[in-house]
């Protein structure tokens, strides 16, 4: 048998465990006022928690040993005790107001989302996300990084394995941030834990969030609403930078997306719509399509040898910049720019067999969006 | 009237004596008690909506 002191060892050694521990066990502290408020109301609410635990079960334990049967205890007999209960019904109300009132002001703190310095809209996907920096002619789509073989299991899966981006969700720190949140499609969750944000992006509502982060560092986190068969494939990878950092990084993208604009008026050789395309057809199409275009019918036909794709260039351009209604395949006409659909779509008339010999011009397609 | 009220904040919090009981049961109006639970519903709602549009505001 164990003596007292061997078990309060037991239990210290469990107890520096679960300190040790306490960060893959719990939530997480976060980078955010917001997050730090969270984590300390929760851990708040759980030793308030203990403590009433312990009281009572330790007055119950105490006097099923102390009163009990085999030493002639008798049970007391009376109807009732006002006092007695007036008291154990005034202090759990007590307890409650008292838990109430920080988590309110909490609450409201987080609901406030006026006076932002930066307001990004947030769109989800199947299975993407949109960032676009309103006010600042920035918009772009972050999707899964990881690749295929990783995924397929035929190489080693890396630390960030289905937690990475091609391109990152950019913030300042010490910034407020607003959201504003929708989806084009289903309703999507988009949650980063160490900002505690997480929050429903639903069709045709916007829902506002915001954040003030104050630590630079990478920050991840992925869908947490169901929403089709990639739900698991479209992460969320946030890059908190120094305010200087951050400008001079927003000035790059206005720069590329001027050039990009730019791009719409000239000739491109097929080439470079080839290579362009392919880059576009990898991070966006292939995770319905498949690498090799072969598809995955029924729901996602292939495209590599589709005789129509081939034979008709209209119809082809039409189902990209449309979509199709009813089906899986969206609208490209406000997610991708007229350079990245002339490339892709170039490209996959010219890859895999599909020798069309065709080529779309950035210029073709940015008349269709305008029709 | 004030034992009616009495007994109508008591069973609000939930606690009541047994001697006060029997005193509703075997003098009490059912009528009187209804309208007074209606009427004090109704002040305890409204100071609620007022704590948290003190909070709020």
């Amino acid at each position: 048998m164990r003596l007292p002191w061997q078990w309060l060892l037991t239990i210290t050694s469990v107890a520096s465990l679960s300190q040790a521990h306490a960060s893959s066990w719990n939530m997480p502290v976060g980078v955010t006022d917001t997050s730090r408020n969270i984590f300390g109301l929760h851990m708040t609410i759980f030793w308030v928690c203990v403590v009433i635990g312990v009281i009572v079960f330790g007055v119950m334990f105490y006097s099923l040993f102390r009163y009990r049967h085999s030493k002639g205890a008798k049970a007391a007999r009376f109807h009732e005790h006002t006092s007695v209960e007036v008291l154990w019904t005034a202090i759990p109300i007590l307890i409650l107001v008292g838990m109430a009132v920080p988590a309110t002001a909490t609450l409201k703190n987080m609901y406030d989302a006026s006076e932002a310095d930066l307001d990004i809209m947030i769109t989800g996907q199947q299975w993407r996300w949109r960032y676009e920096y309103l006010g600042e002619d920035i918009a772009y789509t972050s999707n899964l990084s990881t690749t295929r073989e990783q995924i397929r299991g035929e190489s080693e899966r890396d630390e960030h394995y289905l937690l990475d981006v091609d391109e990152p969700l950019v913030l300042p720190i010490n910034r407020k941030v607003r959201f504003l949140m929708t989806s084009d499609d289903v309703i999507h969750s988009w949650w980063v834990p160490e900002l505690a944000v997480k929050q429903d992006t639903i069709p045709g509502f916007i829902n506002e969030n915001w954040v003030q982060i104050n630590e630079p560092g990478i920050y991840r986190g992925q869908c947490a609403e169901l929403c089709g068969v990639n739900h698991g494939f479209m992460p969320i990878v946030v890059h908190a930078m120094e305010e200087a950092e951050f400008e001079t990084w927003l000035e790059e993208r206005k720069e590329a997306a001027e050039q990009e604009a730019m791009g719409v008026d000239r000739e491109w050789a097929i080439e470079e719509l080839m290579a362009r395309g392919e880059e576009v057809y990898q991070s966006i199409c292939s995770s319905c399509h498949q690498g090799e275009g072969q598809g995955a019918p029924p729901a996602f036909p292939a495209l590599a040898g589709n005789e129509q794709l081939i034979n008709e260039l209209d119809w082809h351009l039409d189902r990209v910049i449309n979509g199709v209604s009813g089906a899986a395949m969206p609208a490209f006409r406000n997610t991708l720019n007229p350079v990245e659909i002339a490339a892709v779509v170039t490209y996959t008339r010219n890859a895999w067999g599909n020798e069309t010999g065709d080529t779309v011009q950035p210029a073709t397609v940015a008349e269709r969006i305008a029709q | 009237m004030w034992s009616v009220v009495k007994s109508v904040l008591a069973a609000l919090l939930g606690v009541q004596n047994d001697r006060q009981r029997q005193q509703d049961f075997s003098n009490g109006k059912p009528v009187a008690f209804i309208i007074t639970a209606v009427v004090v519903t109704m002040m305890f709602v409204l100071l609620l909506a007022g704590i948290a549009i003190y909070a709020a505001g």
